[in-house]
């Protein structure tokens, strides 16, 4: 028999059964779709978050309370509070490679400005922050030493937040912001700097970390920010900031990360996030597949005159087995088709609103490949044995079947 | 003389030798057929009779090759079928055997056109051609009008033609009807009869399985199946002719 007449049996039975087709189809379509979704997701999300990290600049250093386990880079611990304004001062004193140490409360609470309420971030630091992350102003001034000493109530907003409240994020200089019921003075506002991990960066409010220290009660800092003399000096600058911290706190009690060491370990663990849940997609793509293998058997039971007539007038087992075959195969690929068609679309959608980005040919051309080989894939392993009972039945026995 | 090469006798057609057919029904073992010996010479006309559970579809489809025998030798045409594998016998199932049923076994999604094609499918016959033999198949059974119809369109008699149709589309060595007429009434299964014996005329060879006295007295020959055993094989001395359809 020959491939094309092969086909329209094939194409006719389908047929014969839309819905149950279509059905059928649909665990496929999911499968795919989701496996396309996921991976190509991931890898935005991939090279989105380590180009914002690595747009942070190359000479920068984290140092995060707790101490890493030897498996991962960050601090796995229950991350108890153990860095303060005081370390980052011995630190920029006592380093000769580690220039500029910047302490950072970082926390999220509701302020009041211009009669319009918000959820923030709100936070406390020092005047170096300006030049250690690389920000630039549009109005007024950035936090001074003088703000450090007095506790001054001013605050620094980002562009966003500005906008949020004030409507004009210029005319926002010489305006007020309730903080925890206390009054600040707007004396600044950042130049846009965009978002990470698909936060707003933007969203911010600072104050001097000595007034945001009284105002939350805390005399902790979340982390600091570390910048190297040069680009050269970073592992220098990470040893030093070890060894100044080791002796100060007398326990290693902290964690020091350098930009490519967080990259390397972001990429990693988004890669295997990636890998994990497009292994959970896959599982919904044998899914499908069992739920192709279960209506094909009912359709070799209901065809089984079918199959005894078609043997009888000379059918060989391997016209059978093709035919059938090709039916499984046809549902899975269609699927897959289908499937691919909506995995992009949702993938676009999903990259467009979190990263503001969409995932590149080069990028999904794989995953789109291996997604619909893996369908026919399935099509064909769990086609194969419905398949394989029809090609031996017995021509008399299927004729007498009922 | 000619040299190099034999003709072939014009030996039987069909040669049964010591046919046994077993079926094992769990631990009880059915002997259905028990020592069939006979020959069908090229254009004969043979009915098999017998009493219900005799032997006769069993003895049918071990001759159609729709099966195989447990112990005995086949000859179909001079050749060993009996221990052929089930491609084999598929392959001798398409080119050599004429297969038609009592419930016609037509495909019902497939009009008649389409059905009588299938067995030149198998045979890879190209489509054109296919459709030619096809068409052809169909006039000589007096169904050129309704090609185009599905099995739920027809009557039961034109059916059954359409099942002859596609037995003789391969040119088949021997056309089986195992109760061809059963499930029709007597005008059709007359006209049915009619078709079957104009083929003979035109020297194609048959055999019918029937437990009607007045269908067999149209073959030739009539074979007597008891017990799974051959009991009587006679001649008919005068055949019936049945009388063809009217339109
Ligand atoms: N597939 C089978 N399995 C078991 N027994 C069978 C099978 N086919 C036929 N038989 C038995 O073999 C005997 C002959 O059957 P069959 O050839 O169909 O008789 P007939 O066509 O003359 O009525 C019967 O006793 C029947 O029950
Ligand atoms: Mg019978």
């Amino acid at each position: 028999m020959d491939i094309l007449e092969s086909l329209s049996v094939a194409l006719e039975a389908l047929r014969a059964h839309k819905l149950r087709s279509f059905l059928t189809m649909l665990g496929v379509i999911i499968g795919v779709a989701a496996v396309i979704a996921l991976v190509s997701v991931g890898q935005t999300a991939r090279s989105s978050v380590v180009g914002e990290f690595a747009s942070l600049g190359p000479d920068l250093l984290w140092v995060l309370p707790g101490k890493a386990k030897e498996d991962s880079p960050f601090p796995t611990e229950e991350a108890r509070l153990t860095l303060t304004y005081e370390d980052a001062r011995a630190i920029e004193r006592e380093a000769v490679f580690a220039v500029e140490v910047t302490p950072m409360l970082q926390t999220s609470v509701e302020v009041t400005g211009s009669g319009r309420k918000t959820t923030t971030t709100v936070i406390g630091t020092t005047p170096n922050l300006l030049v250690v992350r690389d920000m630039a102003l549009q109005a007024g001034r950035f936090l001074q030493e003088s703000d450090m000493s007095r506790r001054r109530r001013i605050v620094v907003l980002g562009p966003s937040l500005a906008q949020r409240l004030y409507r004009v994020p210029r005319n926002a200089v010489g305006r007020k912001l309730t903080i925890n019921g206390r009054a600040f003075d707007v004396v600044g506002i950042l130049q846009p700097e965009g978002g990470i991990l698909g936060v707003d960066l933007d969203d911010r409010a600072y104050l001097p970390l000595t007034t945001a220290q009284q105002l939350f009660n805390i005399n902790y800092a979340s982390f600091l920010f570390v910048k190297a003399k040069d680009v050269e000096s970073v592992s220098r600058a990470e040893r030093e900031t070890e060894r100044i911290l080791l002796r100060k706190h007398g326990e290693e009690d902290f964690t020091v990360l350098t930009q490519s060491q967080l990259l390397v370990s972001l990429s990693a663990i988004l890669g295997i996030l990636t890998i994990a849940l497009s292994s959970i997609a896959a599982i919904s793509l044998v899914v499908g597949g069992i739920g192709i293998m279960n209506i094909m058997l009912v359709s070799v039971t209901e065809r089984t005159r079918e199959i005894g007539i078609r043997k009888a007038i000379g059918a060989r087992r391997l016209d059978i087995l093709t035919q059938f075959l090709i039916e499984a195969v046809g549902i899975s690929l269609v699927g897959g088709i289908l499937g691919m068609g909506a995995g992009l679309a949702i993938s676009w959608g999903i990259s467009l609103r979190l990263f503001h980005s969409v995932p590149t040919i080069a990028a999904t051309l794989p995953v789109v490949v291996l997604a619909f080989s893996f369908s026919a894939l399935v099509g064909v392993i769990f086609g194969v044995y419905p398949a394989w009972r029809a090609a031996n039945l017995h021509p008399i026995e299927a004729l007498r079947y009922e | 003389m000619t040299v190099g090469r034999t003709l072939p006798a014009a030996g039987p057609l069909v040669a049964l030798r010591d046919i046994t057919k077993v079926y094992q029904m769990g631990r009880v073992t059915v002997p259905a057929l028990q020592g069939v010996s006979l020959e069908i010479a090229p254009g004969q006309f043979v009915a098999i009779m017998g009493p219900s559970g005799s032997g006769k579809s069993t003895l049918m489809n071990l001759i159609g090759c729709l099966d195989r025998p447990s112990s005995g030798t086949y000859l179909l045409d001079g050749q060993d079928v009996s221990r052929l594998d089930d491609d084999e016998l598929a392959d001798i199932r398409n080119r050599r055997i004429g297969f038609v049923f009592q419930t016609f076994n037509l495909l019902s999604r497939y009009t008649a056109l389409r059905n009588v094609e299938m067995p030149m499918i198998y045979a890879t016959v190209p489509r054109a051609e296919r459709r030619r033999r096809a068409l052809r198949a169909l006039e000589q059974v007096g169904l050129a009008a309704r090609v185009q119809h599905t099995p739920q369109e027809l009557s039961g008699g034109e059916q059954q033609r359409v099942a002859i149709a596609r037995a003789l589309v391969n040119e088949p060595a021997i056309l089986l009807a195992d109760e061809p007429t059963g499930n029709l009434d007597s005008r059709s299964g007359e006209e049915i009869l009619a078709v079957v014996q104009d083929l003979n005329a035109r020297g194609i060879t048959i055999a019918v399985v029937t437990h009607d006295r007045d269908v067999a007295q149209h073959a030739r020959r009539i074979l007597q199946l008891r017990d799974g055993r051959l009991v009587r094989d006679e001649p008919v001395p005068q055949p019936l002719v049945a009388r063809p359809a009217l339109a």
